[in-house]
């Protein structure tokens, strides 16, 4: 952000409020070019859309919470801590303490990713680029998935969302990944849907 | 410091936000599907995952898609082996990250 010529109390500001990595990598280049401001809410909503989808999943379990707080929860979400939400609650369904859970987990992720971005601001090009430190993020979202492939509707959902994800990569906006998901989460259903067929 | 035009752009960019995050929240009460769909979202989150993790250790940071030289998809298979043989996150992270530096620095 800084590189492409934000200054760093913008930059600040913009990643305190709008915590949304993608979506601000996305709108820079638009701010860059003075862009109006609905086509840059705009881009920001459609690389967001995965977090449309995380909302369906998590619709259920928010339910009883009041409008306000839901608003907030949203807000909230990060991938890491639906997959952990999402995986708990399943386990737990009755648990009183869901909601505590994700908010501890929530806040505990937005205050790292606040500090790793404000690192990330203040000493932007001192972190040598081959040393590929973003790879550790990947490499602990590997840690997460894997022990979730256990059943086999998620493996085939595995294995397709991240095929679809691929060869759609070359999409703008992250829609490649949305597609994947989608498809993803469809092949599971199919696959759900015949495992029960046979055992019922 | 900040100009005006800059400080819409962030209050859009948060509008954006609170909007694919909290609608469905705040209106999807009503919304209903399909029993079958519904169990189906449990495995969302593993569908989410790989939806994120395959492309970027395919094509981020200069990867060269689906070969022997892509030292990040090596990096990335071994991490997924090292935790099905330790279930460990810390050994998966630290694991990978030596496994891609190594092969780095041998290339």
């Amino acid at each position: 952000m800084v590189k492409s010529g934000l200054a760093t109390a913008e930059a600040l500001l913009l990643t305190f409020s709008a915590y949304a990595g993608s979506a601000q990598l996305a709108a820079l280049p638009l701010m860059a070019a003075q862009a109006p401001l609905w086509l840059i809410t705009l881009t920001a909503i459609v690389v967001n859309l995965r977090f449309v989808v995380y909302s369906v999943v998590t619709r259920p379990y928010f339910a009883r919470e009041n409008a306000w707080r839901r608003l907030w929860l949203g807000y909230m979400v990060g991938d890491v801590m639906f997959v952990k939400f999402v995986t708990r609650t399943q386990r737990h369904p009755d648990d009183p303490q869901a909601i505590a859970y994700y908010l501890g987990g929530a806040c505990c992720n937005w205050l790292t990713w606040q500090i790793a971005s404000v690192i990330g601001i203040l000493a932007a090009g001192s972190i040598p680029a081959e040393w590929s430190v973003e790879l550790a993020g990947t490499l602990a979202l590997i840690a997460l998935v894997v022990p979730l492939c256990a059943q086999r509707p998620a493996l085939a959902g595995v294995a397709v969302a991240a095929t679809i994800a691929s060869l759609a990569h070359a999409l703008p906006l992250k829609l490649g990944m949305l597609l994947g998901i989608l498809s993803g989460i469809g092949a599971a259903l199919a696959v759900d849907l015949r495992q029960r067929g046979v055992k019922a | 410091m900040i100009d005006l035009y800059t400080l819409g752009a962030i209050a859009g960019l948060t509008a954006a936000t609170f909007i694919a995050r909290s609608t469905l929240l705040l209106v999807g009460a009503s919304l209903r599907l399909p029993a079958p769909v519904e169990a189906a979202l449990r495995f969302a989150p593993a569908c989410a995952l790989a939806a994120i993790i395959v492309p970027d250790l395919l094509f981020a940071g200069g990867g060269t898609g689906l070969s022997w030289s892509n030292h990040r998809l090596l990096a990335g298979a071994a991490g997924a082996a090292l935790y099905v043989a330790f279930r460990s996150v810390i050994g998966t992270i630290g694991g990978g990250m030596v496994v891609f530096w190594a092969l780095e620095a041998l290339a």
